[in-house]
């Protein structure tokens, strides 16, 4: 069956839009006016309040649409609506950082529906939207190269949707691309690199929909792909029932951390990655468990690429996975550096040991590098990611405890303790010779 | 998997407390009186901190391992639990 919407054109339900194992249920899309899509315009001549407008060249030119600035869309997911707090406040932070046009798309009355249902309404939507990027370059000579499309959830394909229909789009990025009738469906039907010349994606929710109820996808479906702390559970989502819901933020955000924790965190992080960037650096890896246990480090010369908002930066291979952590709360970014300590001791002893990164101004928390039979002489290495920037470290402290009554008092001391830093692989190499008994702080300073 | 953390003790950083005794970091935080505590993180060295006082939720959390909260420290100050400092390493020269 097919149904048309004059301009947006003709909307099929035959395959692959249906009658595939991964998308069983044929429904035909809404038409624009039962979705109501609506265009919120914000600019740095309306930063706090939205102007709506449409594909229309009298709508556009009465509002602060600017074509000389980028024009960047937002686009919610199954559900949610686009006046909800997280869209108007992504565009406030890039208002921060930049002139651009930041248009929210709200078709929230499209996405309030059976999934399968709102799964094909995004078509119309994107449609919708490629309209308006049409306007933008026959009547105001934006060309779609400057244009980028953000889109969570059901967002990121509505986003491929536009972009297939808009040749030479400059950007699309899927914040956590929804996997229900999308993952391993044609690339007709998804977010895939096709759809712009540069697509970028954040995962943070990629355990299968069943059973863990994982609501995105873990294919890759950009030229990069970036899975923070591994694409499937994000940190501060395992928090008990009643923290979740009772969230620092109100009850409302934390009944939608309750329903999909993992799957918001990836607007969460972008629109920490506007404002602090290198806080966000991936690592080029095949898998997670190689990343995490501290291979995939350092960063060789350009084959590192920030998250998020200036991930079109990178100038590298195509088609590659990036890695990397997050705090688990904001704010999200993080650094990674590796410390191998070298450690000497009065005799083994069980216990455990930290070491935290100095400069004169700066300095970050203690950091565990390792926990169990501690043995003089013995190396010790693990990668971690500081919640601080702090430069070029200058010292260090290091401290150990093993919880446990010693009589004998024990002491153990740092000989070696070497940073290495991921974005530029540079060493800093610090000394020390004295030892010290369970919670003193050493200092070592450089060799 | 990580420690999983229970709902009354051993609780991980951002989930409710009324004790610090619950919070793996010992530290039972507020911002403010009025509103809900969490458990924090310690404070790090130079970052402001609470000495340890007999009251079981801080605005500020005590120091990590190894730090001493210096400041002002006055009866006054512990009985409402505005006993505020910085974090320093006693053995760093002055």
């Amino acid at each position: 069956a097919e149904v048309c919407y004059g301009s947006l054109g003709c909307f099929s339900d035959d395959y692959p839009w249906s009658g595939s194992f991964e998308r069983p249920i044929a429904r035909l899309p809404w038409s624009p006016s039962s979705i109501n899509t609506r265009f919120l315009l914000f600019t740095r001549d309306n930063p706090s309040n939205y102007q709506v407008i449409s594909a229309s060249q009298s709508s556009i030119s009465g509002s602060k649409y600017q074509s000389y600035r980028k024009t960047r869309f937002v686009i919610h997911g199954y559900i949610d609506k686009g006046d909800e707090n997280w869209l108007l406040d992504m565009c406030k932070t890039m208002l921060t950082v930049e002139d651009v046009n930041c248009i929210c798309v709200d078709w929230k009355t499209g996405g309030r529906t059976l999934y399968t249902q709102a799964a094909n309404n995004i078509r119309v939507v994107g449609a919708q939207v490629a309209e308006l990027v049409a306007v933008f370059r026959d009547n105001f000579g934006q060309s779609p190269d400057n244009v980028h499309l953000i889109g969570h959830s059901l967002g990121a394909h509505c986003a491929g949707e536009a972009g297939r229909r808009t040749p030479g789009l400059g950007r699309i990025t899927g914040l956590d691309p929804a996997e229900p009738y999308f993952q391993g469906c044609p690339e007709l039907v998804r977010l895939d690199p096709s759809d712009a010349r540069f697509v970028d994606a954040i995962h943070t929710d990629g355990l299968p929909m069943v059973p863990y109820l994982g609501f995105g996808m873990s294919d890759p479906v950009g030229h990069v792909d970036f899975y923070p702390n591994g694409g499937d559970e994000m940190p501060g989502c395992d928090k008990n029932l009643i923290s979740q819901i009772v969230d620092i933020d109100g009850i409302w955000e934390g009944t939608r951390d309750f329903a999909a924790c993992n799957h918001l965190r990836a607007y969460k992080y972008y629109s920490d990655t506007i404002v602090t960037p290198s806080g966000f650096l991936g690592y080029p890896c095949n898998n997670n468990k190689l990343f995490q246990s501290g291979d995939c480090f350092p960063c060789a010369d350009g084959a590192c690429a920030t998250m998020g908002h200036f991930a079109d930066t990178y100038k590298g291979s195509s088609n590659q996975k990036f890695f990397l952590n997050t705090a688990d709360s904001k704010p999200y970014p993080r650094w990674r550096y590796k410390v191998t300590v070298t450690i000497d001791g009065s005799r083994t002893n069980t216990g455990y040991f930290n070491v935290a990164l100095y400069t004169s101004s700066e300095n970050t928390r203690q950091y565990q590098i390792y926990s169990g039979t501690m043995t003089p002489g013995k190396t010790y290495e693990l990668p971690i990611d500081v919640e601080k920037d702090v430069g070029d470290v200058t010292y260090v402290k290091f401290l150990w405890n093993n919880n446990v009554i010693n009589p004998l008092l024990p002491t153990f001391g740092a000989t070696q303790i070497t940073v290495q830093r991921g974005r530029d692989r540079r060493v800093f190499k610090f000394c020390g010779k004295d030892q010290v008994r369970e919670n003193i702080l050493q200092t070592l300073t450089a060799c | 998997t990580p420690e999983t953390g229970g709902i009354i003790i051993n609780l991980n950083n951002g989930e409710l407390c009324l004790v610090s005794g619950q919070c793996k970091s010992s530290c039972c935080h507020r911002p403010d009186a009025l509103s809900l505590a969490r458990c924090a993180p310690r404070a790090a060295e130079r970052e402001v901190c609470s000495k340890k006082s007999l009251y079981e939720t801080y605005y500020f959390c005590p120091c990590e391992a190894g730090l001493r909260c210096e400041g002002d420290w006055s009866i006054g100050g512990s009985i409402v639990n505005t006993n505020f400092g910085i974090c320093e390493d006693p053995r760093a020269p002055k």
